[in-house]
């Protein structure tokens, strides 16, 4: 991967108890690429959890509505974590029922395991079915896979980033990278004869066969998927 | 993911297990590439390629995994060899018929009519 920088992940959760174990399973997956020793491992994950503990239920004092952020940063070998949250200072004004997820990675292909893992967090909290909950994971690094290689060029000093919006009646999942966009039309059917033995080009195709409506903005750069509880309509 | 490569006579069966997605899914291709080459290069006089990939105990590929499924057909049918579908699971067969697959793979139910299969064609 060339030159290796320091890379910086970041998410930003609400804050409820039950995302501290998506800010485990983060932590667990980004300690697999150091080269700690699996105890070293089990000790930074540890006090990640204690800090990401601490801010949850003695700053934001549990309430949903405010967000805590985490900075993750991996140098070659050392992992430097920052928390921070807003504590009295709240100054979000989303709806109280909309849970709000956000993480930007640096741009490499391991991280598309990442996407996975906190793909599958998210949507162990909610009530699509397990079937439902494997083609929006599957859209997610879809779409994530598409910003990472053909946006940012795997180019690790360019970021993906991804929101996730939980709302009552659906998900919604933003992604944007730092490339310079497609035109969605100018992308070839996969499913045209001529195009069946093709070894890539099915990422959007799948995207849009897993979730109830994806939009491109901003030139191809962000991605908005929804898929709703239920029928879209209902 | 992992990989188990074992042979049945000149069969090759690779059991897969675990997510064929990102990163994993160019480490299958690597795997794959490997087999092809040795077929081309160490094998005199030059045998052709059959294998099976058992995807079982895949939970979940993504498009990067269809690719990489897609070039090892085109390689291997190249140099007149076989590759073969085994044991796909309810999430991996809905993927590959989505993506109009079928009609590039052969895929089969059980070890037995895979190896069959492959040495019919």
């Amino acid at each position: 991967m060339g030159e290796r920088t320091e890379q910086v992940i970041t998410l930003s959760l609400p804050s409820s108890m039950q995302h501290v174990d998506l800010l485990k399973v983060i932590v667990t997956e980004i300690l697999k690429e150091t080269n700690f020793s699996e105890d070293i491992q089990e000790q930074v994950n540890l006090a990640v959890i204690e800090a990401g503990t601490n801010s949850t239920k003695h700053s934001n004092e549990e309430e949903p509505e405010k967000q805590r952020n985490f900075q993750l940063i991996l140098a070659e070998n050392k992992l430097t974590v920052v928390t921070e949250d807003e504590g009295e200072e709240s100054t979000r004004i989303e709806t109280e029922t909309e849970q709000v997820i956000a993480l930007s990675l640096p741009s490499s292909m391991q991280h598309v395991y990442l996407l996975d893992v906190v793909v599958t967090e998210i949507l162990k909290e909610t009530d699509f079915t397990e079937e439902i909950q494997e083609q929006i994971n599957l859209a997610v690094i879809e779409a994530g896979t598409n910003a990472i290689k053909h946006g940012n060029k795997e180019n690790p000093t360019k970021k993906a980033t991804l929101k996730f919006t939980l709302a009552e009646d659906r998900l919604e999942i933003f992604i944007e990278d730092e490339g310079d966009g497609f035109t969605r039309r100018e992308v070839a059917d996969p499913l045209d004869p001529e195009n069946l033995l093709k070894s890539s080009g099915r990422g959007l195709f799948l995207m849009e066969a897993c979730m109830d409506s994806v939009t491109y903005e901003n030139n191809g750069t962000i991605i908005k998927m929804v898929k709703y509880k239920g029928t879209p309509e209902s | 993911m992992q990989v188990n490569l074992r042979h049945k006579g000149s069969i090759t069966i690779l059991d897969i297990e675990g997510r064929v997605i990102g990163a994993d899914a160019l480490a299958l291709k690597d795997i794959i590439d490997q087999q092809i080459q040795v077929a081309d290069s160490e094998r005199e006089p030059r045998e052709k390629l059959n294998i099976i990939l058992n995807l079982e105990r895949v939970q979940m590929m993504d498009s990067s995994g269809l690719g990489v499924l897609v070039a090892a057909h085109t390689a291997i049918r190249r140099n007149e060899g076989n590759i073969v579908l085994l044991n796909l699971g309810g999430n991996i067969r809905s993927l590959i018929v989505m993506a109009k697959l079928m009609t590039i793979f052969d895929c089969y139910d059980s070890e037995a009519e895979a190896i069959a299969g492959i040495i019919r064609t």
